[in-house]
């Protein structure tokens, strides 16, 4: 092969490997230019944040199966610890975390779960808190990328303990540039799979009763 | 001796055409059914999605309400089963081979016809299916209309039954199974989508 085309072929090479890398940082994304600022700004904004009202819609994605299932319903948080997903379509399906007890009511029997009990969901439910209150920047069992586009932060968390870790690849947090509150959770399994969640017609700090968070 | 005599004993056994089974034969294009699990004491539940594949597998796939899978199985056209997830806290050998049996006995795949016999009693049809152990049982009013009940039993007695009623498009409604030997139930109900 003659010396020009030769240098054409490995230039073309490299140019296919470094659009490569820059598509494996997410598409309208790019990496936030000063996390600093990002990050007092997101705790400034998560300080003032006292109650999220939200409607959710999951959409559950099966890889292999070409799937999808999808549920909605009500979401609620409150300070500091207090979470409820109520999901009402097309099943009942309550999930109340108050502090470190998770209380799950199926259609038919409720249980109390103590998160301490089950690593994992430990795990998860302290995710979740931590991507609504804002305090998932400094949680240790994930490396942390930020990344933003015009509109939107990702919080892209990588986690780095053994149990989340066989089961997540990774999670994204996508956030409202405007009151940093979250729009989008996206969690990647290593199976292919992944589950995300949008949360719509949001409301900040309106008042909700304790009761909503009672574990009976 | 008494206590170690059949249920099954006694039965008129005669030669049958089992043929009529298959309208109770499951075809799950793809359901989705809320889920109740118990086993000894304690309670599960979540989504069971079964798919049939282009390549006429049919995979199962249970996963709690909120998207976080417990087992992902497959039983292949020719049979085959393959488990392609499982929780590695249910990742036990006899979890896995009750849950296989079950199911399996639910899909009614390759029902071998030929080794097929009939038992009689109360006015119910039994239609036996030897296995390596035992038999599976698919019982049903005199004309074979309605399937009661299905079992999976030892030589003496069943040790799983299972209900499958108001099919719809060729897929129950309602499915339950019971194991008898120890406390373990499963509860299916197809969720209107």
């Amino acid at each position: 092969m003659c010396s020009p085309m030769r240098n054409i072929i490995i230039g073309i090479f490299f140019l296919c490997c470094s659009l490569t890398k820059l598509q494996a940082q997410y598409a309208g994304y790019k990496p936030v230019a000063d996390m600093n600022a990002f990050k007092t700004q997101f705790a400034a904004a998560a300080q003032k944040m006292q109650t999220i009202t939200a409607d959710f819609v999951q959409e559950k994605n099966l890889g292999m199966l070409s799937e999808k299932i999808n549920s909605r319903g009500k979401f609620f948080f409150k300070k500091e610890n207090l979470v409820r997903m109520e999901y009402t379509d097309p099943f009942k399906y309550l999930v109340i975390i108050n502090n470190n007890t998770v209380y799950v009511k199926d259609g038919q029997k409720e249980n109390r779960i103590s998160a301490k009990s089950n690593k994992l969901f430990q795990q998860i439910n302290r995710m979740m808190v931590d991507c609504v209150q804002g305090t998932a920047l400094s949680n240790p069992d994930f490396k942390v990328m930020v990344f933003e586009s015009g509109t939107a932060y990702l919080v892209e968390l990588s986690p780095v303990a053994k149990g989340m870790k066989t089961y997540f690849k990774n999670i994204h947090v996508i956030l409202s540039k405007k009151d940093y509150s979250v729009n989008k959770l996206e969690m990647y399994e290593q199976s292919g799979d992944n589950t995300l969640i949008s949360f719509l017609n949001k409301e900040m700090n309106a008042s909700i009763a304790d009761a909503l968070f009672i574990i009976k | 001796m008494t206590a170690c005599s059949s249920v099954y004993r006694g039965m008129t056994r005669t030669e049958a055409d089992a043929s009529c089974l298959l309208t109770f034969k499951p075809i799950f294009t793809r359901a989705l059914y809320n889920t109740q699990v118990d086993v000894v004491g304690k309670h599960l539940s979540g989504l069971l999605l079964l798919k049939q594949m282009p390549d006429s597998s049919t995979r199962l796939v249970f996963s709690n309400e909120m998207g976080f899978k417990y087992f992902d199985f497959e039983f292949s056209a020719s049979g085959e089963f393959k488990v392609w997830y499982i929780l590695p806290q249910m990742d036990k050998k006899a979890v896995k081979t009750t849950l296989r049996k079950d199911f399996a006995l639910l899909l009614m795949q390759h029902l071998d016809m030929k080794k097929s016999f009939l038992l009689k009693k109360d006015g119910l049809f039994y239609y036996g299916f030897p296995q390596s152990k035992g038999n599976n049982y698919y019982i049903t009013d005199s004309t074979c209309s309605q399937l009661i009940r299905v079992e999976r039993a030892s030589r003496r007695k069943p040790v799983v039954t299972a209900v499958m009623q108001h099919y719809k498009d060729g897929m129950p409604d309602t499915i339950g199974i019971s194991h008898a030997n120890f406390n373990f139930t499963i509860g299916l109900k197809k969720l209107k989508q």
